[in-house]
This record gives C-alpha cells, structure tokens and sequence, in this order.
C-alpha cells in the first residue's frame, strides 16, 4: 500500500470513530510512531477564563492527566508559548520553534518547563478555524519527536479530520444533550481518580472492595466511551460532571 | 439570491460579467497574489472559462457579493492542467463530479469575522442545491486545509486527493467533497435559512438596489 493509500485508510478509520475517546486513540495510534504520543484539542478560550469554564473548550485530549490538572489551576493557557502562537492563525509550526521566539517571556518559559516534566518536550501544532470562526487549537507532543516533511504533512491532514470528526460528535451532542447516566458510587470513583487514587485507595476510602470500584471505573469508562482510565476522567471533567 | 449562469449567458449581461471579472481579480490577484492572473484591465479571466463553466453569483443590494465557478471533470480542468501536484492516483471525474474553482467573498460581505460569512455559506447551499437535481453529488476543490473542518462541520462526506503544498503564503488541499439531501438540510439549518437560495434567470441590473 502506497503512503497516500495508508493516509486514506487513516482517515476513513477516524471518519467512522463514533466517541471522542476513539478518536484519540485511532489519531495517537498514527501519530505515536513519530513521537507524538499526547493530544489535546479544543477551541481558544479568552483570557481569564475562569478555570471552571476552561474544560468546556476541550474537544480531544489524552494529556496525562496530572498535567490537565495543572494546566487548568495554574491557568497555564495564558501563558502557553503553544497558544498564543496558535492565536496568531500560523501554519502547522513545532513546538521548540515557538518556544524559542518567546524566550523572553519568563512565563512561557516556565510552562515549557513544567511540559518537559510530563514528557511533553516537543510537538507539533496549529490552529484551524471552524465555520462561525472559532479558533480550534490542536497540539500534539511527545518526548522526541522525529518525522519528515510528507510525513509532518499527513499528519497535520489526519488530525484535521480528526478534529473535523470530533465536532461533528461535539454538535451532534449538542443538538440531542447527549447526557451520561453516571451512579453516585461511580462519580466518587472518578473523582477520587482524578485526585491520582488507585483503585486499592479508592476502595479503602469509600469502605468497598478493590474489585467494586473496579467495576465502578470501568462502567464509567464504557459510559464516557473512554478507552482507558485517564480518558474517562478527562472526559467527566470535559463534561462537567466531576 | 444566487444566480447560476453559463459563460454564454454571462456574457449577455456586460454588467454582471465585468462585475465578476473584477471581483475576481481584486480578491485572487490584488489580495491573494496570484501575479500569474495578473491583467492590466483589472480582469481575470483564464483558460477555463469556457463555454461548459457554470458561474454562480450571490447578489447582494444590487453588488456582485460572492462567486465561484463549477467546471465540469470530464474536460480539462483545473486540477488536472495547473494544479497537478495536488493529486495522486486517478482524479475523480465524470459527470457526477464537478470542480468548485474561484470561490469568492466580496470584501463588504465578510461580516467582518474569522468564520465564514453568509455569503460564503450562500455559495455553499447554492453549488449543493444546483448540484443535487443535476445528478451532481460531488465537487472537487481546492482549499485551505482547515476547510476540511468546515466541510466535515457542514457533514460533507470528505477525502483529500492528495497532500496539501504551499503556494506562496497559502496551503492547498485538493479535496473530494460528496453530499446528499441531508448536507443540504444541514447546511441549511447551519444557515438558519430553509428556502432555497438559487433563483432562476437573471438579477437586476447591477446598481439597482431593491426598495426595501
């Protein structure tokens, strides 16, 4: 199969991607063979957003999710290197180029920093533009990132109809409030995941067996339509719940 | 409204046909910088308009506020003459796909936004609305890549033909866009707008704004 037949073959796959989560993870799949093993996505929100409402921008994202965490509270978005470049409509750049132009910019500096703890020490991104003009920021990172030209190109082709697909799903919930039907137990568990609990701990503070909260996060994970535990906590964040 | 006319029935109308000629040069080669198109009459005009282009325009308050042109596949067009590094394989073509070249926005018309206008979104249910009775369900174009967005937002069915190049300070992607009765209603909802956009025969003269 020739290099462009494998680009359509990725693309059709994502178009059929029913959840967010498995958009994430048919596009990482992809992408991961560069180096480029973490994703998020979402629309710009205005500075000052307050942290509540800064999840509300998030389409796509399978960051570690104690770096989600510390993102949102240190509101790390307003000084993102990443984002502001993002803002000014560039094409698809890596992510060491705008952090070099914004040496100066003590903050920046310090998010890159932080990132690089995540192994998050290089990646690519750009900014797409939907119909009523929102900004969609897409950034993909991982710790050593190597590809060529083609194939920065496919990539950058993939994860548009990737981010396509997602708001396709994102108004179709929109328009039918598809809201998850999550139990109280299950929603403690997610919380306490959130926190970094393991499922032993989660058990132990809630007073139920390891393998019940067990079940507990992986019926919230199928409800979510979330792949793995971090993705259904990202997601009941994403959605408000927890 | 949009109008849909053949380059023969453009003709017929001087006004109307060097009101779209102008738009055209003002936005592809003044604003864009296409020099290769550059005329000293302030008029672009190319190899492909033919006698088979179909012309769509959205009038506006008696202005020309929007335009494309449709090319038919089973001819020499764009993608297979100028723009052939953007393709691999065999290009799409027949008489179900067509070519959406030109795409155009007044400058007056763009509400002043990063979105897409209404007359952009106008020349979208137009090509649809005028494609569907035709047997035309698809469309080649040539555009910016986070147009795929928009297309995937407006549930065209889309794939790329090839992988985007830069020209000049632009990226291109030629892609495939398929769409049914569904695209129309979706595109229409999008719009707020249900009634039909296309009107049959010709628009006043140029100039003439409707009372109100």
């Amino acid at each position: 199969m020739g290099h462009f037949d494998r680009t359509l073959a990725y693309i059709s796959d994502l178009q059929q991607a029913d959840t967010p989560g498995a958009i994430c993870e048919k596009l990482l799949d992809v992408t991961s063979a560069f180096g480029l093993t973490a994703l998020m996505a979402g629309t710009v929100p205005q500075p000052g957003t307050p942290k509540g409402k800064q999840k509300d921008h998030v389409l796509l994202c399978d960051w570690p999710i104690e770096w989600l965490e510390r993102y949102v509270a240190r509101n790390y978005v307003d000084h993102d290197p990443i984002v502001s470049r993002m803002k000014q409509l560039q094409a698809p750049f890596q992510w060491r180029d705008a952090a070099n132009e914004v040496k100066a910019d003590r903050d920046g500096e310090v998010v890159m920093g932080d990132a690089g703890q995540f192994k998050l020490k290089d990646g690519l991104a750009f900014p797409l533009v939907t119909l009523d003009g929102q900004i969609v920021m897409v950034s993909l990172g991982g710790e050593q990132i190597e590809m060529s030209g083609l194939e920065f190109g496919m990539i950058s082709l993939v994860s548009g109809y990737a981010i396509g697909r997602a708001m396709q799903l994102h108004a179709g919930t929109e328009r039918t409030i598809d809201h998850v039907e999550l139990t109280p137990r299950e929603l403690e568990c997610l919380k306490w995941a959130s926190a970094g609990k393991s499922e032993w701990e989660i058990s132990q503070i809630l007073g139920i067996s390891e393998h019940t909260s067990e079940k507990h996060l992986l019926n919230a994970k199928t409800k979510l339509g979330a792949v793995n535990r971090v993705q259904a906590v990202a997601e009941a964040i994403r959605r408000g719940y927890i | 409204m949009l109008y849909a006319l053949t380059t023969e029935e453009l003709m017929q109308r001087p006004d109307l046909w060097e009101a779209v000629h102008r738009l055209r040069h003002s936005i592809f080669v003044e604003e864009m910088g296409w020099s290769d198109l550059h005329r000293d009459d302030g008029l672009e005009i190319d190899q492909f308009d033919h006698e088979e282009a179909v012309h769509h325009i959205v009038i506006r308050d008696g202005e020309v506020a929007g335009y494309q042109r449709m090319l038919p596949t089973t001819r020499p067009h764009l993608l297979t003459e100028v723009l052939t590094d953007l393709y691999v394989g065999d290009p799409p073509s027949g008489p179900d796909v067509w070519e959406l070249t030109r795409y155009a926005v007044a400058r007056d018309y763009r509400d002043g936004r990063r979105g897409v206008s209404t007359v952009g979104t106008e020349l979208i249910a137009g090509f649809v609305e005028w494609g569907l009775p035709r047997g035309i369900n698809k469309v080649i174009i040539e555009f910016e890549p986070m147009w795929v967005l928009r297309a995937l937002q407006l549930h065209f069915l889309a794939r790329p033909l090839g992988y985007q190049r830069t020209y000049g300070r632009q990226q291109v992607v030629a892609t495939l866009l398929t769409f049914n009765e569904s695209t129309l209603d979706v595109v229409r909802t999008r719009r707020a707008h249900h009634a039909p956009v296309l009107s049959r025969g010709y628009p006043d003269l140029l100039g003439q704004r409707q009372a109100s």
